[in-house]
């Protein structure tokens, strides 16, 4: 697009004598003047975005970060401005932003995670994580002791709490270093208990209280031997002391009633004995989520049983799928045919309604008792328990599942049929091939050329189908074995009840050290497959 | 000196242009409203809370009459707020957060929600039940929010088409009788499918004798104690086979199908909670609410208690006092509970308050809802609701069905299993 811009010559004469097709409109749109203000436009918006990336990033002290966005953004700006230079880099580096963006990033992020405990109780950084066990782990004292409590000021402005006692109605100023008896007389109260004022203090209203609110979180009023008062609120303080002390130089906890220790696990836990401190954090644990799937039970037992249907389920609905879609174009792809055009556009409907939807609607369809399946096979005297037995459950899942695949097979063989020169076809006939003969010997092959690669992804695809399985069936019904994996679970299913139904709930760690297995055995047979479809080029 | 001159006005025309975009979105009141950034965020003087869209008015109506302080009501998917808290930027997390009870266990786990010390007098004015459901804690037993409305399911009488049961025997009768007149129609539509519903089956099997999870010393659920397959409901599963065999609950009933009969006079019983009011009420259906009358134990449902939470980041944001006040001062108190209950038509928690609601639906399903039991708050109930449920839709699905005492047990050993 630049080279037009720059050649600085009337662009419409060069366009002219061109053929007037869409790829040279495509270029004309964005050659001339108009190009190069759309150019300029979409560079002040990236730029624009840059620039307040570099805002937020320099406001939290990221600097390698930063470091990152200057250098992509200067070379993307210097690779569309200078002129004449790096031709194959300004259409690549678009798709390459992007591949990295939303592929590169997200794999390694699923690595990364999958070498950590990061888990219900993990989530937390260690700091924030002891923190919070400090407070958690605060108890009410015997009486449950609270108080009625303003923040106010004294006369030198320090923050103090005034304190009433609901109990025994004693009053009380409490700064961060005492807490002082004072006469009630010294308090005034309005009608519905409240402090309203104090002698020498200045009892905060409004804004003022809001703005202290900070410190209040802070402030621990000493109340003998460990206990503390606390704010709880702006009008109410309670009377609490720690179980559990930190030791920052140890770095453990020890507990205060009979002087236990919990120590750091190196797994993201204070733990002492099999008790465990409650929250943890999040820490790189090496391979241990991997040993889990070995050495698991809960794991291993069904594992081979689904890891099959898993491959039967995603072999027959890519074959099923292609076997129909390819019989339809067929049949559809017949010159003349009227309506074709009706034909064709209603059997892309499948393809065009939202899965999920249709996918709600199928399970209605086969409900056992219910459904308008069964009532019509009622008439006939057959009733097929289509989601309530274990087989018939797999059967419904692979029809619902070809039914939603075969209008892709039908567009694609439609379209790789039309580009098989109809003279081959027409040299068999005239060689004396039968149509069956002429289209297993010809245009199968053929076909397949363009179809099997498509037909691998469509197996990838189904392989990791969590939307059909987790729709229609949720994996089950549940088969007699004593494991958690139902009849129609596949391995990308079964994954999501162990890392996220089990157990504490939710396991990222684990589901991301499984998904990288799911990926190495897609990978493998991917490979096996494209190695076979090179021999079917050669043939070609 | 052509492609030099083209290039640097091409620069200097993209400085200045990223510039201008930069000023204009920078400044603009949708991006300071929608997305505070770490800088005027630390001012501390708002409170942030994410709310579903159906509540959003009636809990910017409680803040503006707490008045305080200034309060951003967000609309955040009800079902996201508790994933989406895991994972928030600490400059952009709320403050506040409203959910279910049993969403507790879990939060308290990460350690993304602060403990609640409202004043005895205050937390006398709700039932023990409703703080329990809010209390969690392994090592110290904590209130982690302040309950605002209860749910929990009922059962529903057709009472033109048969008598209201005082007794299960007469429910029994009732509802196979009625079943039994025309083909089609359903003895008691209660909500299973394949997947199971064992949260509308659970007066049935509170019924029975059955739990989920007891209680440790402390006081608090211990996960190691599933009863689930606890001996004196196994005792009287066998009436579950009974019922099965009768057709009295049958598990291919699914939801849809269960309102469908009931509002097309094919079922006289449904159970079903406060969320389906509006449908009772447009229904010209003449109807009573009760709780499943006693079998061999009181039939008591699930119990949810909706609440509100204070986030760590109220703490990390200098505003936990200010969130605290609230929540556990102004919102458990009986005028705040009432405006809200009012507002969006559910029982309020607070006891003095719902005395004074008066909503005949829901009051209904409130007395369907005494004695009823929490829903478990612990993380380990997310291993139980699937096996729990299978134990049903296997036990109850008419012909070729599991007996009861397998599918129970099975699942509570696959629960075992699951917890770990």
């Amino acid at each position: 697009m630049t080279a037009s811009a720059v050649s600085s010559q009337p662009p419409r004469t060069g366009i002219r004598a061109t053929a007037w097709s869409l790829p040279s409109r495509a270029v004309a749109l964005f050659s001339g003047p108009a190009g190069f203000a759309v150019k300029i436009a979409l560079l002040s918006i990236a730029n624009a975005v840059g620039l307040w990336a570099l805002v937020i990033l320099a406001g939290r002290h990221q600097w390698t970060a930063v470091g990152i966005v200057v250098a992509v953004t200067a070379v993307i700006d210097a690779l569309y401005l200078v002129p004449g230079r790096a031709v194959p880099a300004k259409f690549l580096i678009p798709g390459t932003f992007f591949l990295i963006a939303f592929q590169v990033i997200p794999v390694a992020y699923t690595i990364d995670v999958a070498f950590t405990n990061y888990s219900t109780g993990h989530i937390l950084k260690k700091p924030a994580a002891i923190q919070q066990i400090k407070q958690v782990t605060l108890a009410e004292t015997a009486n449950g002791t609270s108080f009625t409590m303003a923040p106010a000021h004294d006369s030198s402005g320090n923050l103090v709490l005034l304190l009433v006692d609901d109990q025994n109605g004693k009053t009380y100023v409490g700064t961060s270093k005492s807490l002082t008896p004072v006469p009630k007389s010294t308090f005034k109260r309005s009608a519905d208990g409240s402090i309203t004022g104090a002698t020498g203090y200045t009892v905060l209203t409004g804004a003022a209280l809001i703005t202290v609110s900070k410190d209040l979180s802070g402030l621990v009023i000493p109340s003998g031997g460990d206990n503390g008062i606390r704010a709880e609120g702006l009008d109410t303080a309670v009377e609490l002391h720690p179980t559990l002390r930190y030791n920052a130089q140890r770095d453990v906890f020890v507990r205060i009633s009979d002087g236990a220790v919990f120590h750091d696990n190196n797994r993201g836990s204070f733990v002492h004995g099999k008790e465990e401190l409650l929250p943890g954090w999040k820490v790189y644990v090496g391979f241990h989520n991997f040993s889990r799937l070995i050495h698991s039970k809960l794991i291993r037992g069904p594992f081979i049983r689904v890891f099959i249907w898993t491959l039967a389920f995603a072999t027959l609905t890519v074959f099923l799928s292609f076997a129909l879609g390819l019989f339809l174009a067929i049949t559809l792809n017949k010159q003349g045919l009227r309506l074709r055009w009706l034909y064709r556009s209603a059997l892309i409907l499948p393809y065009a309604v939202p899965g999920f939807l249709s996918l709600l609607v199928w399970r209605g369809l086969m409900n056992d008792d219910f459904g308008v399946i069964n009532k019509l096979l009622g008439h006939i005297g057959v009733h097929v328990p289509w989601l309530f037995d274990a087989n018939w459950a797999k059967v419904s899942v692979i029809v619902v599942s070809t039914w939603l695949t075969v209008p892709y097979f039908f567009l694609v063989s439609l379209g790789a049929l039309q580009s098989i020169p109809s003279e081959l076809i027409e040299a068999a006939r005239v060689d004396g091939a039968s149509p069956w003969a002429s289209f297993r010997k010809v245009t199968l092959p053929l076909l397949l050329v363009a179809v099997a690669p498509l037909m691998i992804a469509s197996f990838a695809f189904n392989f990791n189908n969590f939307g059909n399985i987790y729709l229609l069936t949720g994996g089950g019904p549940s088969v007699g074995d004593n494991t958690v994996a139902g009849a129609t679970d596949i391995l990308i299913s079964y994954t999501y009840k162990i890392a996220f139904a089990a157990g504490l709930g939710q396991d990222y760690g684990l589901a991301s050290a499984v998904g990288i297995i799911i990926f190495f055995i897609v990978a493998a047979i991917s490979w096996v497959s494209f190695s076979r479809t090179k021999a079917l080029e050669n043939l070609a | 000196m052509v492609r030099k001159r083209i290039s640097r006005v091409g620069t200097a025309l993209v400085a200045v242009g990223a510039l201008a975009l930069f000023v204009v979105a920078s400044g603009s009141p949708a991006t300071r409203a929608g997305a505070p950034t770490g800088a005027n965020r630390a001012a501390a003087d708002k409170l942030v809370i994410w709310v579903d869209s159906v509540q959003k008015p009636s809990i910017e109506k409680s803040a503006a009459a707490w008045g305080k302080a200034p309060v951003t009501v967000l609309v955040h998917p009800f079902g996201n707020i508790r994933d989406d808290l895991k994972s928030v930027k600490p400059e952009n997390a709320p403050d506040i957060i409203i959910g279910p009870h049993d969403w507790v266990g879990d939060l308290a786990t990460n350690g993304l929600i602060e403990p609640l010390y409202p004043k005895s007098g205050t937390k006398k004015q709700f039932p023990k039940y409703a703080l329990d459901a809010w209390s969690y804690g392994t090592a110290v037993k904590k209130l982690y929010g302040a309950p605002y409305a209860l749910e929990n399911v009922g059962l529903v009488v057709n009472t033109q088409l048969v008598k209201v049961p005082t007794t299960f025997a007469q429910l029994e009768s009732e509802a196979l009788a009625f079943k039994h007149k025309k083909s089609g129609n359903i003895a008691i539509a209660v909500p299973q499918g394949s997947g199971g519903d064992p949260y509308h089956m659970y007066s049935f099997f509170s019924g029975l004798g059955g739990y989920v999870f007891g209680r440790n010393k402390a006081g608090n659920l211990d996960p190691s104690n599933i009863g689930i397959a606890n001996p004196t409901f196994l005792k009287n599963s066998v009436l579950i086979d009974k019922w099965n065999k009768e057709g009295l609950i049958n598990s291919k009933v699914d939801y849809n199908t269960a309102k469908n009969a009931f509002l097309k006079k094919q079922a006289a019983f449904w159970i079903t909670g406060p969320w389906e009011s509006d449908t009772l009420k447009t229904s010209g259906i003449k109807f009573k609410i009760i709780q499943m009358p006693r079998i061999k134990f009181r039939a008591v449902p699930f119990l949810g208690v909706q609440g509100m939470m204070v986030t760590k980041y109220a703490t990390d944001h200098g505003v936990d006092a200010v969130a605290k006040d609230f929540v556990s001062s102004y919102m458990m108190t009986a005028g705040a509970q009432l405006d809200l209950a009012n507002d969006n038509g559910r029982t309020p928690a607070n006891l003095q308050a719902a005395a004074k609601y008066k909503d005949p639906i829901q009051s209904q399903f409130g007395k369907a809802g005494v004695g009823g039991v929490p829903m478990p708050n612990i993380p380990q109930m997310g291993s139980v609701w699937t096996d729990f449920g299978q134990a049903w839709v296997k036990s109850t699905q008419g012909a070729g069905a599991t007996k009861a005492r397998i599918a129970f047990t099975t699942a509570a050993r696959n629960i075992a299993n699951k917890i770990g």
